[in-house]
């Protein structure tokens, strides 16, 4: 099917209606996956998937609609669905698609789309997992058995068009291995896992790697218990640093800053830390999971640093955010076809620092070096940050005794102010990343 | 269910052979079509209205413990046959093509949406979260910002099997939510959030109304102003009713979960017949209450919703299953194979899940803690299973001083080992409260409605996760 041509009808069936601006977002994709257990096949999975979102301006008002459904009469339907819908919302002079001047040229970005991802077999996918469980497995025979483990992969393609003359498409794929082992000593039961994601199948990392790490990390559990209550320096492993920064950065969203629903609001310009703390957000990355040439309503892709040594410096926008804040549009419009644009990251990362993260674990007496969380982590409105942590206790700069049932807790602007080392450590495991990151003093709250 | 499937059944009937081609032992064709409506409201005007419409089948070839599964948004012939084909390769035999037949069988009548949400003018939908909103701001001065959402679909669901299963359900569904942040002395912002809905049709809303919803995230955003940092450490906790069921769901739902007994994954596992709580504790997860978020009548395998008891007075008595960990496992599915859409093979999931009451009234139980954290409202959790650990952040709650409830405590976090924490319920409400309508329930990737439930509860030696340090006033 000629999906620039099936946006540009509906484009035109759009205005016919009356809609002042119009805008077609159609994905198509397919993905496969596979999941094994003792030795075997549990689960193969394949699919392919489409669908169009349809966003509408109609006095001033915005309507939308979309639909998998590529009949020609039921997406005319749809088309003039999402004009009736505008009718319903309220008219904002700030509602609009993104001019072209706006919009720009599309990034050029490479590294999107491996043709061998695209054409990986299924029983590609089966070794890797079965390889993963044996490499697994010969670790440790406290390694009982896998909540989960697989292999998986997904080409998808993005076509836009709008009435403002934006057109433009691209293809991308990604292919992943995960890992979920459970350990046991008869007592307890721990579970950890490791995975990879990535653009390209050279770049991923070898299935035992991925199964021998998930065992090492879910045997180190075992004997977990809880520790007093305490305020101790806390080591956050790169898994964790990066959910941390991803909870900066979403309180860097322009729309929250715009109505001052986040801790960031009132504080551009100013030092949030040390000066080793640049995090930066580029959806041009080369071979980045986040990476397009073009963000949700057809922006050119860019690279946005929101905090640059320590010093908070933007925010993210989309352009309809970005109008009501007279900012200028970052590219950071997120959406999938069932969504309108919202704001989110690209490829985000806090860049790494000079230290070795054996050092940075080296200097601290007594402390607590987190390798899980559960909770959702910080409040953009306030800060206030409280999750659940697993991980190790730190004694005489040593990795100690296991912990669990504990909770880790701060302020963000706190704990941010409270990083006193950055680990050089920073990898890509998916769109978000960070290198180890230490917070000079935390609360830990145990018994 | 009147409605007919998108496809013939006589061509359901060819597919299910096809899928048969390589062996195995069942075959299941799950078809899906589902209209969804959403109106958002914030900076007090409605921003956007939509509607959207997904459709498509999935396949499922079961051969042991194997699982083949295809889907595909495209409904003709040769989309429909490829899903077939591909979902039949996880056997690896070979087996005479036998046709299939199935019979329509009636399902149960839990709910009943009638018109379809789906049919109701979106301005009227548009109606309810403007009036959420005027609520909202008129209930207090200090509330700064509101968003309000209105979100429904209409799901229609048909199941066939090659045991000559096939039935079909209409599943409405609606929520009426609100955000309300407050602004206090010092620009100090909080925030609340109240909704409901159900399996409930638009009426709901003339009792249930858009007022309530907003007046009450409006009064959660103010009451948090001002609250005092959470001391961390164990303590007594007081649950209020209803919400706060999602402890439960959390704590000790995940865990009962078939797929995480069979797999052994589970710290219940090998637990039926032992006292895993305390005896105040009996746990049901309910299919069938009338109206609910998490109600069904048949779940995505076409087993009928039902009502079964999970832990009775202490003792663990069943779990929940879906027809493959049952039949692995030689027990009886319970209607709890659920899938988010037509885009994933089924899982064991809870539907409504609560907590039967006692004996002890609300106000005894505040009045009987000595010091102590009284949990009013809860944001998000989660739990990991093998090792019992579950975590939840408490949006609003009060420290108890000598049995009455005193000042806001904000950035409290609960955190316990399901299994311990059920050991030291030590008083039960005689105040049974479903919670509004919220629930969202994520595994393996999948998101489900679903329903939580509990009376007033004291737990005894929870920690909770604060950011002071008992007997260290101040920073």
């Amino acid at each position: 099917m000629d999906y620039r041509a099936l946006a540009k009808r509906l484009l035109l069936r759009a205005k016919r209606r009356g809609a002042r601006q119009a805008e077609a977002f159609v994905q198509v994709g397919r993905e496969s996956s596979c999941r094994v257990r003792d030795g075997q096949i549990e689960e193969l999975t394949q699919a392919t998937a489409k669908g169009v979102g349809i966003r509408v301006i109609w006095r001033g008002r915005l309507g939308f609609a979309y639909s998998s459904d590529f009949e020609p009469s039921s997406l005319d339907a749809f088309v003039d669905r999402a004009v009736e819908l505008a009718r319903t919302a309220a008219p904002n002079p700030f509602n609009g698609l993104p001019t072209k001047e706006e919009a720009g040229r599309p990034a050029a970005v490479g590294g999107l789309f491996d043709r061998e991802v695209a054409e990986l077999p299924s029983e590609w996918k089966v070794r890797a997992a079965l390889e993963m469980e044996k490499a697994g497995r010969a670790v440790d025979p406290r390694i009982r058995t896998f909540e989960s483990l697989g292999a998986g992969d997904s080409v998808s393609e993005v076509y836009l068009a709008s009435s403002e003359g934006l057109a433009g498409q691209y293809a991308g794929t990604s292919v992943y291995l995960y890992a979920s082992p459970v350990a046991s000593d008869g007592g307890q039961l721990q579970t950890s896992y490791w995975y990879d994601t990535k653009r390209f199948l050279g770049e991923l990392e070898p299935p035992e790697r991925v199964g021998s790490e998930a065992a090492r990390r879910a045997l180190r559990m075992l004997g977990a218990r809880k520790v007093k209550s305490q305020r101790v320096p806390v080591v956050f492993e790169p898994l964790l640093a990066a959910s941390f920064v991803g909870a900066v950065a979403a309180a860097a969203n322009g729309d929250a800053v715009h109505k001052k629903s986040s801790f960031l609001a009132s504080r551009l310009g100013q030092r949030l830390g040390g000066v080793w703390l640049t995090l930066v957000d580029d959806g041009t990355l080369p071979g980045g999971l986040g990476s397009a040439p073009f963000d949700g309503e057809g922006v050119a892709a860019r690279r946005t640093t929101i905090i640059r040594g320590g010093v908070l410096e933007a925010f993210l926008y989309d352009t309809f955010t970005a109008r009501k804040a007279r900012a200028r549009s970052t590219g950071n419009a997120s959406r999938a076809y069932r969504s309108l644009p919202g704001i989110g990251t690209r490829n985000l990362f806090l860049e790494p620092g000079n230290r070795a993260p054996q050092d940075i674990i080296r200097e601290v007496k007594n402390g607590f070096f987190v390798t899980a969380m559960l909770g959702q982590g910080a409040n953009i409105v306030t800060g206030d940050y409280s999750r659940g942590a697993n991980g190790l206790w730190i004694r005489d700069g040593e990795l100690a005794e296991p912990v669990q049932e504990v909770t880790v807790a701060g302020n963000a602007i706190e704990m941010l102010d409270g990083i006193d080392a950055v680990g050089s450590d920073l990898e890509f495991r998916g769109s978000t990343a960070a290198p180890t990151l230490r917070f000079a003093e935390l609360t830990v709250s145990g018994e | 269910m009147a409605e007919a499937p998108p496809i013939a059944p006589q061509l359901i009937e060819r597919l299910l052979a096809a899928a048969m081609a390589k062996g195995g032992e069942l075959a299941e064709v799950y078809l899906e079509r589902t209209v969804a409506t959403a109106v958002m409201l914030e900076e007090r005007r409605i921003k956007s209205a939509q509607c959207g419409l997904t459709q498509g089948v999935g396949v499922r070839v079961v051969c042991g413990p194997k699982v083949g599964y295809a889907y595909s948004d495209d409904l003709e012939d040769f989309a429909l046959f490829r899903a077939a084909r591909t979902a039949a390769m996880v056997a690896q035999g070979r087996a005479e093509a036998a046709p299939v037949k199935v019979t329509r069988s009636p399902s149960p009548s839990y709910y009943r949406v009638a018109p379809p949400l789906s049919e109701v003018e979106v301005s009227r939908k548009a109606e309810l979260v403007l009036r959420a909103d005027r609520a909202a701001h008129a209930s207090d001065r200090r509330v700064k910002q509101v968003i309000a959402t209105w979100a429904d679909q209409s799901k229609r669901i048909w199941v066939a099997n090659t045991q000559g299963r096939f039935v079909g359900d209409a599943q409405d569904l609606c929520r009426l939510a609100v955000y309300a942040v407050a602004e206090g002395k010092g620009g100090e912002r909080r925030s609340g959030f109240h909704g409901g809905g159900g399996r409930v049709p638009f009426t709901h809303f003339d009792s249930f109304t858009p007022e309530q919803v907003g007046q009450e995230a409006a009064r959660q955003a103010v009451a948090t102003l001002g609250a005092v940092e959470a001391e961390a450490g164990p303590t007594s906790v007081v649950l209020a009713p209803g919400w706060s069921g999602i402890l439960l769901h959390e704590a000790v739902g995940h865990g009962l979960e078939a797929d995480f007994i069979r797999k052994g994954t589970s710290l219940f596992a090998g637990k039926l017949g032992e006292k895993v709580a305390s005896e105040k504790v009996t746990v049901i997860d309910d299919g069938t209450m009338a109206g609910s978020r998490g109600s069904i009548n048949v779940d995505d395998e076409g087993n009928i919703g039902e009502w079964k008891v999970l832990i009775e007075n202490g003792v663990l008595r069943g779990y929940m299953f879906d027809s493959l960990n049952a039949k692995l496992m030689g027990q009886r599915p319970t209607g709890s194979a659920r899938r988010e859409s037509f885009k994933f093979p089924t899982v064991p999931r809870m539907t409504n899940t609560y907590l039967a009451p006692g004996d002890d009234s609300p106000e005894d139980i505040v009045r009987s803690v000595r010091r102590g954290l009284y949990c009013a409202h809860f944001g998000g959790g989660q739990v990991d299973i093998s090792n019992g650990n579950f975590v939840f952040e408490v949006s609003e709650a009060y420290e108890i001083d000598r049995g009455r409830l005193g000042r806001p405590v904000k950035g409290a976090t609960l955190i316990g080992v399901g299994i311990d924490a059920l050991k030291k319920v030590t008083m039960v409400g005689n105040d049974p409260t479903p919670d509004p309508g919220l629930g969202t329930c994520g595994k393996d990737g999948q998101n489900v409605p679903v329903g939580v439930g509990l009376p007033t509860v004291r737990i005894d030696g929870l920690t909770v996760g604060g950011t002071r340090v008992r007997r260290r006033k101040g920073r």
